[in-house]
């Protein structure tokens, strides 16, 4: 059993709309290693589970799923973000900073730590 | 939003299923050698490569699980799946699919056809504008059979009522019709002239009757056809408003076609002309019914005002009843008047129409619930069988319900396949019921729409089957009693469940056998008909009759007319003798009438004894060869004017005048003021209104001296006497071209008649015995298979102990037949129950007739031997090794 991690709920759309939007159209190998590499290898992710996260994203309309050809000339299907992912992920963003600041605040607090 | 836009996605997906799973894998597989590829840059071998890839990765096939999950719709998605391997399932063992679907149908069918019956009579409304707020007045005062009202009665109701916005009345009135050069004899209503606008149609063309058509008594010679008249018999023409029709001897002019779909305010007749109230007279010659208060012969249905409810419309006719009878005692005695929905001729079909219905709702119904225990049995024996598959699944994690859906789809299945069938089975029944023609000449005429209420029923009631016959099989194999099953290698222990299967199977054997004998007892009652001595002959004899008051003759007339037309008859090469009479046996006709025998004083009773009577021409006993004992025929001269004469059966004389010479003695009819007229004849007895009777009192008199419009011509010849029917047709139209003939047939057909009941009962109830023996049958054999199979160990030990085939065969047979011998005697005990109810169709066969009785026990008893025989030589033919290492 490894004893990293797992992907915290929630924060898998986060990262999956964070990636395509900053790299552009990627596929699901891609995004995967990406996700492992931003994590520092610090999350135990087994790189199937962005399929189902993907194929929620895509039914939401928040990405767009076309097939086409990698760098090495295999056939993939490329994930691209959409005009209302980008608006979601604008919406996510803020909403983890300000849980996140919020936390943090709680947990510098005098009283809030051990 | 969002959500829209995911079920969209998600139904999407539902549909274009396998493309997308190909495509899953294909974007899965070059993942990983996307990864293995990038592994064997950073230095491994391609066959460790690849296996860190998928190791990266993750699980395959759940990923492809949770990504399924969330593409489709899983209801829909293991409902086709269930529905796939049900198909499959199914179709490895087609026979008893074709079986179960079979006999299902045939259940559902009968049931829907019976409840589309109902549907018609109590639940669809009439064709008219609101039928909710028109109800039917009963006449229901003492001794009353019909509802019917008098005229005089109907206009003070009419005018006094104050519940009611309109109060119509209709009679109906056999009509012999010419048109285009056809006679016909049909059905018309006599119509009050605010029958349509209370009904509340429009015309199809030209214009209804209206209250100024119904004014001046005889002056209002129009008519309104039916839209079904206008369709068949005038082919739809545009032109017909001013022809004229001829009915009744009286010319009518066409003003105008009811709407398509009326049919008239009853819902099992269809009137096909309408005629205004005052033309009463004229369409029925004879005394006018309008001023008779005591004539009761109108129905009345009213419209009931807005504001009013039901109770104070009851409230309101009840007063008027009373006043009617304060009014008019003698006519009105006893006056009660009731509401009820109008349709069943006011409401009196409704009681006999409920109860026949269900009687055969219960036939219907036991062969259905035959079907489904048998069904219900076969699924617990393979239940049993897959039990081990069950408890494995369930073993495995997967939930019960999932399986107990599977198996439920399964019996779904079938069930509806059955009631599409029985759906296709009902639409034959009731286009058979649709065409009957009874053979009695009254107004029936029925149109029966398989609707959305009878969709709906058929498809609950399928529905419903299938869940009753797969529910219990289904929890008993996903029983979660994992141990036990799993431990017993699929063999139940035979317990309560089994005692169940083999009280269903005495049941199955006990109904086959009350239906059968049912059907045993009409047969034989049928051929002993044919024995009974009727007191006249029918073979070799036909009867062409027709009604001259429908053709406006007067009665001074009718003894002319039918003197010539018997001359002529006489005169043809084919015929041997020829007679007229008012009516010939056996017929339900027959009137009765009181007897006054001069000089005596009637019974004690106060009630003068009953005698049937007939008017015959001379030559009548010749033609019908009865015997003629004492005294002499009627002669030419026993006409109006002349002594009154008549010629009285055997049983006559000896209920008048026990004992004594009846010849020359006197008596009167009806009443005791009435002529008095002697006795000249003695004619044998016979039958006359059914063929249940014993000897009845009849007395003849001479047609041409009480003279009758209505007229039979019998005729008896050597050949065939279908041919003599159109010869005689023909001396009729000779007579008056416009005569419709009321009904031409030999008198073996006419015989048919009252063997009419019989017959559909032996029908019904054979075909309903034979399909429950068929299903006793397959439900034996499923339950003895199922008894050997799971005694295999048993039947093992027992051959390797020594047991000879020929033991083992009996030790099967003698459990089978067993419970057939239960059967079979609960079965007798049923149906000498049952043959009591019907004994009024028996004819004399003894309610416990032993021949019935052994025969069909000794049917059943082959049929059950037959089943029992392929399990048990399956037994006997079991290798010990084998049926002991199964275990």
């Amino acid at each position: 059993m490894s004893m990293k991690p797992d992907v915290p709920a929630g924060t898998l759309t986060l990262m999956i709309l964070r990636t395509v939007d900053v790299l552009g159209p990627l596929h699901g190998y891609g995004i995967a290693r990406r996700i492992e590499q931003a994590s520092g290898d610090r999350l135990e992710l087994n790189q199937g589970t962005v399929y189902p996260a993907l194929l929620q994203l895509e039914q939401r309309g928040w990405i767009k799923g076309s097939w086409g050809v990698s760098e090495n000339n295999r056939r993939a299907r490329f994930y691209a973000i959409t005009r209302a992912g980008r608006k979601r992920l604008a919406a996510e963003e803020e909403r983890w900073r300000v849980a996140s600041e919020m936390i943090l605040r709680f947990l510098d607090a005098p009283g809030g730590a051990r | 939003m969002s959500g829209v836009r995911a079920a969209l996605a998600r139904l999407r997906a539902t549909v274009f299923r396998a493309r997308l799973d190909d495509e899953l894998d294909e974007e899965i597989r070059g993942h990983i050698e996307m990864q293995a590829e990038e592994f064997v840059r950073q230095g491994m071998t391609p066959e460790d490569a690849r296996l860190a890839a998928r190791r990266a990765f993750g699980g395959v096939e759940q990923i492809k699980e949770r990504y399924r999950d969330r593409r489709g719709i899983p209801a829909v998605e293991s409902l086709a799946r269930d529905l796939r391997y049900s198909v499959r399932l199914l179709g490895r063992t087609p026979g008893f699919a074709v079986i179960a679907i079979l006999t299902l149908a045939i259940g559902i069918g009968a049931t829907t056809a019976i409840f589309t019956v109902l549907n018609r009579a109590l639940l669809q409304a009439l064709p008219v504008a609101d039928p909710d707020r028109l109800v039917a007045l009963n006449n229901t005062s003492p001794n009353r059979i019909l509802p019917t009202f008098s005229y005089a009665n109907y206009e003070d109701l009419r005018d006094r009522t104050r519940a009611f916005s309109g109060l119509i009345a209709y009679r109906y009135a056999p009509l012999s019709v010419s048109h285009d050069g056809i006679n016909e004899r049909l059905w018309g209503y006599l119509v009050t002239g605010n029958y349509f606008d209370v009904v509340g149609i429009r015309p199809a063309l030209g214009r209804l009757i209206a209250p100024s058509d119904d004014e001046a008594r005889g002056a209002h010679p129009i008519v309104v056809v039916s839209y079904k008249f206008w369709q068949q018999r005038m082919g739809s023409a545009r032109d017909i408003l001013g022809r004229t029709l001829l009915a009744n001897g009286r010319s009518y002019t066409i003003v105008g076609v009811t709407p398509p779909g009326f049919f008239g305010t009853d819902v099992v007749s269809a009137p096909d002309l309408f005629f205004p109230m005052a033309m009463l007279g004229e369409i029925e010659t004879g005394p006018t019914w309008f001023d008779d208060r005591g004539v009761e012969i109108l129905f009345v249905v009213g419209r009931l005002r807005d504001e009013v409810s039901r109770e104070q419309a009851a409230a309101d006719v009840t007063a008027l009843a009373l006043q009617l009878e304060q009014e008019h005692p003698e006519q009105n005695k006893g006056k009660r008047i009731t509401l009820s929905a109008p349709g069943l001729f006011g409401n009196v079909m409704r009681t006999p129409l409920i109860g026949f219905s269900a009687l055969l709702m219960l036939i219907a119904g036991l062969v259905l619930v035959l079907a489904c225990t048998n069904l219900a049995n076969l699924l617990l024996a393979r239940a049993a069988d897959r039990r081990r598959e069950m408890a494995v699944r369930l073993s495995l994690g997967a939930g019960r319900l999932p399986l107990v859906r599977q198996l439920l789809t399964e019996s779904l299945l079938l069930s509806m396949a059955a009631g599409v069938l029985g759906l296709l089975i009902a639409a034959w029944l009731v286009s058979l019921l649709e065409q009957v023609k009874l053979p009695i000449d009254v107004p029936v005429a029925v149109d029966l729409p398989i609707d959305r209420r009878v969709l709906l029923f058929n498809m609950l009631l399928s529905a419903f089957t299938g869940v009753f016959f797969g529910l219990l099989p289904a929890l008993q194999a996903t029983k979660a009693d994992l141990l036990t099953a799993l431990k017993d290698s699929g063999t139940a222990a035979p317990g309560r469940e089994s005692t169940w299967k083999k009280g269903l199977i005495v049941m199955q054997v006990a109904v086959s056998l009350v239906l059968l004998i049912g059907g045993g007892l009409m047969l034989r009652a049928l051929s002993r008909a044919q024995t009974i001595p009727l007191g006249f002959t029918p073979e070799r004899a036909a009867e062409v009759s027709f009604d001259l008051r429908l053709q406006g003759y007067p009665p001074a007339a009718w003894p002319d007319l039918q003197q010539r037309l018997l001359e002529r008859v006489r005169s043809l090469r084919e015929v041997r003798s020829a007679a007229v009479a008012d009516v010939i046996p056996v017929d339900m006709h027959f009137s009765r009438v009181r007897v006054y025998a001069d000089g005596t004083l009637p019974e004690a009773s106060g009630r003068a004894p009953l005698t049937y009577s007939n008017r015959i021409s001379p030559g009548y006993f010749t033609v019908m060869e009865t015997r003629l004992g004492r005294g002499r025929d009627f002669t030419a001269f026993d006409k109006a004017g002349a002594p009154p004469v008549a010629i009285v059966s055997q049983a006559f004389a000896r209920r008048m005048w026990p004992g004594q010479e009846a010849i020359g003695r006197r008596f009167r009819l009806n009443d005791e003021d009435a002529e008095s007229i002697e006795v000249v004849g003695i004619a044998a007895d016979g039958k006359y209104a059914s063929l249940n009777q014993d000897a009845q009192p009849m007395v003849y008199r001479p047609i041409y001296q009480a003279v009758s419009g209505s007229t039979t011509v019998v005729v008896r010849g050597d050949g065939n006497p279908a041919t003599l029917l159109a010869l005689v047709q023909a001396e009729v139209r000779r007579l008056d071209p416009n005569i419709p003939i009321a009904s031409a047939r030999t008198l073996t057909e006419r015989l048919a008649l009252p063997l009419l009941p019989a017959r559909m009962t032996a029908w019904l109830l054979g075909v309903f015995g034979a399909l429950a023996l068929v299903l006793a049958a397959i439900g034996l054999y499923g339950v003895m298979s199922y008894m050997v199979s799971s005694r295999t160990h048993e039947i093992g030990v027992r051959m390797a102990m020594g047991a000879r085939a020929a033991d083992v065969r009996a030790l099967i047979l003698r459990q089978g037949l067993t419970l057939t011998a239960v059967g079979v005697a609960a079965g007798v005990v049923f149906a000498t129950l049952m043959a009591r109810l019907m004994r009024t169709l028996l004819f004399g066969v003894s309610i416990t007739d032993v021949p019935t009785y052994a025969g069909v026990v000794a049917l059943l008893g082959v049929v059950a031997l037959a089943a029992c025989l392929v399990p048990a030589s399956r037994a006997t033919r079991l290798d010990p090794v084998f049926a002991l290492r199964s275990e």
